[in-house]
């Protein structure tokens, strides 16, 4: 029983703990959000410069590089080989550029720092390229209400899966309910054994979960270490602290209570009508 | 089709009741309308001056545990020795473990039982089971026992000693109904209600025989 209400608690809480460590791994990355800043095409030099103190001045922007309008014309050229086409384009079609990556990921702020930026003379276009972070976390959001309905599942599974059990145990023990109603026990009397089990049921599975994550856990992480290249050191899957742990024992253990309880409701109502 | 028609009738704290009748009759049905087990489809049953139709489902319990029930079928629990089947109206009022126990030991003592306490009563004779069943019904002290045929099966003998731990209640002012096919001859004070397909065919004051 025990083992039954681990594994399936245990499907859930995996799927919690690889999403937030997803979300964590999201958040190491989010530094990395870059602006990409066009300027017009007859600005001057002492323009540029003006604007790269103005940049340099801002809190919100963590580093400049600065690739003026040749360099990149001769990337592009390289890239495309498009040598032999020079003489069709009389001249360098690219802007001076700014890359500017940021301090925050917060659109708010960006979107501000964006605004403030578009109003310099001088700047001509300003493209995000932040977006890729903002595809994850959509992504993140919808495996989350993937596993929170997964998870609803398998609790109403769980629920059911303990009735059941109690259902069986209130069987048994039908005399003892029929005897202690007529000689005047009240119902939550008669349904505190079966509740009391249900609330065991939960404590034990709710363990036997921590058990299951936390070998889980370690097995990932072992495998993670040896190709460690891969990822760079990125990937450790940390497990449930102490206060998700609690909070997981403690649905579990809600769960058997509402599950022995409903149980043993029936049982009662069971009785009433035959007597 | 109503199991108990027209009935009225009143028992006063103390007395000593007979309910008679052919099997069938609704000798049962009476007392567990008595002992607030089953309500009434109509009519109204009074006790203490309290109208016991008006009481909720909650409260029933409570009215219930005034009343020491000796079952036809006994009702004992197979899978707990004595000492336990007498304990359970004391679990239920949730009274401390050592009044549990001196309680139960000195109504175990009252039938007859106490040195079988630790039995499990399917070990026990029809008899004694019986016995086990009316120290249940007396462990909490209730000042009215209500028993369905408790001689139906047994022996002359066995059927004497069981009566004679009933008047025994009486005798200290507890209030006895008692359910039977016909009245035990007695020489207490006593009063009979004889029903007859489920009506309330006679009704006989005995007195006191000298």
């Amino acid at each position: 029983m025990f083992l039954v209400i681990g594994i399936t608690l245990s499907l859930p809480s995996i799927g919690l703990l690889f999403l937030d460590n997803a979300s964590q791994l999201s958040n190491k990355i989010k530094y990395e959000a870059e602006i990409s800043v066009f300027l017009t095409k007859d600005i001057s030099e002492d323009q540029i410069e003006f604007i790269e103190s103005g940049l340099k001045k801002n809190s919100l922007i963590k580093n400049i590089h600065f690739e003026p309008k040749q360099d990149a014309w001769d990337k592009l050229q390289t890239k495309l080989k498009l040598s032999s086409l020079e003489g069709g384009i009389s001249e360098n079609p690219l802007p001076d550029a700014f890359f500017i990556s940021l301090n925050t990921l917060d659109s708010d702020q960006i979107a501000n720092l964006i605004n403030d930026l578009k109003t310099i003379e001088g700047i001509k276009e300003i493209v995000i390229d932040g977006g890729w972070i903002k595809k994850l976390r959509s992504i993140l959001y919808l495996i989350k209400v993937g596993v929170y309905t997964l998870g609803s599942l398998l609790i109403a599974v769980l629920i059911i899966v303990i009735s059941n059990t109690i259902r069986l145990q209130t069987l048994t023990y039908q005399d003892e309910i029929e005897v202690s109603r007529l000689i005047g026990a009240t119902n939550s009397f008669i349904r505190r054994p079966f509740t009391y089990t249900g609330i065991i049921y939960g404590f034990g599975g709710g363990l036997i979960t921590l058990g299951i994550l936390k070998v889980i856990v370690i097995i990932f992480n072992l495998i993670t270490h040896r190709i460690e290249d891969f990822f760079g050191g990125l990937i450790v899957i940390q497990n449930f602290n102490l206060k998700e742990s609690i909070l997981l024992i403690f649905t579990a253990m809600l769960a058997g209570w509402l599950a022995s309880f409903i149980s043993a409701k029936q049982a009662i109502y069971r009785l009433e009508k035959n007597i | 089709m109503d199991v108990l028609q027209d009935i009225n009738l009143e028992i006063d704290a103390g007395d000593l009741i007979f309910v008679t009748g052919s099997s069938g009759a609704g000798k049962s049905t009476l007392l567990k309308l008595i002992s607030a087990v089953e309500r009434p489809s109509s009519g109204t049953i009074v006790f203490e001056n309290q109208n016991i139709n008006f009481l909720n489902k909650n409260e029933m319990p409570y009215l219930r545990r005034k009343f020491g029930m000796i079952f036809q079928d006994h009702k004992l629990l197979y899978d707990r020795d004595c000492f336990d089947n007498v304990a359970l109206p004391l679990q239920i009022n949730e009274l401390d473990p050592s009044d549990i126990s001196r309680r139960v030991r000195a109504a175990l003592n009252k039938v007859g039982l106490l040195n079988k306490e630790k039995l499990m009563p399917i070990t026990l004779s029809g008899g004694e089971q019986q016995r086990l069943a009316i120290a249940r019904a007396i462990v909490s002290r209730p000042s009215i026992l209500i028993a369905d045929e408790p001689i139906a099966n047994l022996d002359k003998n066995y059927a004497n000693e069981i009566m004679n731990i009933f008047y025994s209640f009486h005798q200290v002012g507890v209030t006895v109904i008692i359910s039977s096919h016909e009245a035990p001859s007695t020489t207490i004070k006593h009063k009979e209600f004889n029903i007859n397909q489920g009506k309330l065919n006679l009704e006989k004051n005995v007195p006191l025989l000298t």
